[in-house]
């Protein structure tokens, strides 16, 4: 029998599947220098005025980066923006699973979610700054409300279609609720949740500019707005930059790993004949 | 006349591979002492960069293109091989072609014309071979090197069309440039399946078998062709420095296939490897260079795929196919290696030139003829002798 890697094995492997993983991103990559070759060309036929090119975009992202000024703005925009996604994300994902329990509150919690769902961003940003003002309040509330629907729905789902034979096999088997949980209950609840929770954190960044843009002094969505009635191009361009590649980021480096290290049974499970 | 007895008429590899390796060593010597004025710079049809660029594509690697071809397709259709008397016709288009480029400064548009009936008769006598097996059955796997090699016959119609029009033609030689990377990643992608599941189920570890993967091979060729076209209707456009980015991380996105452990260090599998490597550093530095003029331009770039990339691709495959489909065994001296790695200082030699002056370009002319010249002395008795079997075409050994 081989026995277990020491700690320099062990180091060795995790350093090799970051890296791994690290290599897998070159096919991404791959495709966001083809989007900015379009953007480039699309650029090109337009012109500057309207649509700045990629590096002329860059290059004043650069020059923004430089001012401190900038960065809070981005980290009030984070925070308002992970605030509201934290907080669905606790919220959203009990209350789906919860209702994924009970057939009665499943039944019940339908039409409330496609209320939810079919309600449009921008009216309850209007109810929030009715409710909340011009603070930090607004665009929180209106990132949470949402992406409620879409953890809800994704823990809701997860929980509904947990295999009742392996339910049953783990009674039989006499396991413990914390075996059955870790083993049986979360990794199926997950692979729902995680697809929504990236959806819901995509949404959370993209609704946070638009409260900001509506109802507040600062943030991207503030610099956004000053931009644009400054007629900025390359600023606005910039700030988007910002927005997407602070997304991409937290994405790619965050969620993805830590999706693909909670998910790897299901690779187990498909790589068997 | 050599007659069709001889082993180097057995099968269509033996005489391609030589004429490849040997006019990699005439071009490039021939180069040098051009460049270093030991030589009178001959006069040719639109001057002696299209030459030089022009019979290294159409005449060195297109011979190694066309070895591989008609050698590996019957293997892999199940056709019978290529007649000898045609790959005589064929060889002889070809050394015409050379012939009357090489002439064309000094007869002036007469060997021109000869030097394109020639070039285009030799591309559409193996298209029209190729036609057959690859349009029917299994074959129709293999239809991208006929698209390749049809895009090729494409480009050099344009070519030699500018060449007598009078107009620029280096444009249709940096379109062929690309052509011949997408030509690599189709060809290695088939070597390579085979080469590495071979050294790992020698190794003993074949419980995750290596797989080109046809995704990414297609993402590869996309951005490498859009980069190629890019070029040739945008010269000098920023658009093609994001496409020379995207290509670099398209071919370097290949490179998750082949990290297979401690096989990788094997030397059939890190020479291909390498061949990627190259070509996606060799974009990459492209795409740079369109955003920071301080690096080297894109030539010096492009040239670091056009040494390293295709003539590492071009020394393994003709290593390979050169002795297993001559019944031979794979050839594990370590003149390989040492080829392999004298290629690869002849292209940073050949991207330095910016940076260290004229030597450069004769360091990495000297360094190329060197590699083949290693070629051909190690090669040349298995492409002129008869087979250890005595049997007669192209089957393996064994």
């Amino acid at each position: 029998m081989n026995a277990p890697p020491g700690l320099p094995g062990r180091l060795l492997a995790a350093s090799g599947s970051v890296l791994a993983y690290l290599w897998s991103g070159w096919g991404s990559l791959a495709s966001l220098f083809l989007f900015m070759a379009a953007w480039h060309a699309l650029a090109m036929v337009l012109g500057s005025l309207i649509l700045p090119t990629p590096v002329e975009s860059l290059q004043t992202l650069s020059r923004l980066l430089h001012d401190p000024l900038a960065w809070e703005d981005i980290a009030i925009t984070a925070r308002r923006a992970l605030t509201g996604f934290l907080l669905s994300l606790g919220v959203g994902s009990a209350a789906g699973m919860i209702a994924g329990i009970s057939l009665t509150a499943s039944m019940m919690s339908r039409p409330i979610v496609t209320l939810l769902v079919g309600m449009p961003p921008i009216a309850w940003l209007v109810l929030a700054l009715l409710w909340f003002g011009a603070g930090d309040g607004t665009p929180v509330f209106t990132v949470f409300v949402a992406t409620f629907p879409v953890i809800f729905v994704g823990a809701m789902q997860g929980t509904r279609t947990l295999d009742g034979q392996l339910r049953e096999l783990s009674r039989m088997l006499g396991l413990s609720f914390a075996m059955k949980l870790s083993d049986i209950y979360l990794p199926h609840v997950l692979s729902y949740l995680f697809p929504a929770w990236i959806t819901a954190l995509g949404t959370a960044w993209k609704v946070v500019v638009m409260a900001e843009l509506l109802s507040t002094q600062d943030g991207i969505g503030a610099a956004l707005a000053i931009s644009r009635s400054h007629l900025d191009t390359p600023s606005s361009m910039a700030w988007i930059l910002a927005l997407v590649g602070s997304l991409l980021g937290v994405e790619y480096l965050l969620l993805e790993p830590l999706k693909r290290r909670l998910e790897s049974w299901r690779q187990w499970d498909e790589s068997r004949p | 006349m050599i007659s069709l007895q001889h082993p180097l008429w057995l099968c269509p590899f033996r005489v391609f591979f030589l004429a490849t390796a040997s006019s990699a060593l005439l071009l490039l010597a021939a180069w040098g002492l051009f460049l270093t004025g030991f030589l009178p710079l001959p006069p040719f049809a639109g001057g002696a960069v299209i030459w030089h660029a022009h019979e290294l594509f159409h005449g060195c690697i297109l011979a190694s293109v066309i070895g591989f071809i008609l050698t590996a397709v019957p293997e892999f259709t199940g056709v019978r091989p290529i007649a000898a008397r045609h790959v005589r016709r064929l060889f002889g288009l070809w050394l015409l072609a050379r012939t009357a480029f090489a002439l064309s400064g000094l007869i002036g548009s007469a060997a021109t014309v000869l030097a394109a009936l020639c070039d285009l008769g030799l591309l559409a006598g193996v298209l029209l071979w190729l036609a057959k097996p690859l349009w029917q059955g299994s074959g129709r796997r293999h239809l991208a090197f006929f698209h390749a090699l049809l895009a090729l016959f494409v480009v050099e119609c344009g070519f030699y069309a500018s060449l007598l029009g009078g107009s620029d033609a280096l444009p249709w030689l940096r379109l062929t440039g690309s052509l011949s990377m997408i030509l690599i990643i189709i060809a290695l992608s088939r070597i390579s399946m085979r080469l590495v599941n071979d050294v790992l189920v020698e190794r003993g570890d074949d419980s995750a078998p290596y797989v080109a993967r046809p995704p990414r091979r297609n993402l590869a060729i996309l951005t490498l062709g859009l980069h190629g076209a890019a070029g040739f209707w945008l010269p000098g456009n920023p658009l093609l420095g994001w496409l020379a980015l995207a290509a670099a991380a398209a071919v370097f996105n290949l490179l998750n296939d082949w990290h297979i452990g401690k096989a990788l260090w094997r030397r059939w599998v890190l020479l291909p490897y390498l061949v990627y490597w190259l070509m996606a550093l060799a974009y990459t530095l492209q795409g740079l260079s369109s955003f920071f003029p301080a690096l080297p331009g894109s030539s010096s770039a492009a040239h670091l795929a056009y040494i390293g990339s295709i003539g590492l691709s071009m020394l393994i495959v003709m290593s390979i196919a050169g002795r297993l489909h001559a019944g031979h065994d794979l050839d594990r001296r370590n003149w390989l290696p040492w080829s392999g790695a004298i290629l690869l200082l002849a292209a940073g030699a050949r991207y330095a030139p910016d940076w260290l002056g004229a030597a450069a370009l004769l360091l990495a002319s000297g360094l190329w003829c060197l590699a083949w010249f290693l070629y051909l002395r190690h090669a040349l008795p298995v492409l002129l002798g008869p087979r250890p079997d005595n049997r007669a075409g192209c089957d393996e050994g064994g």
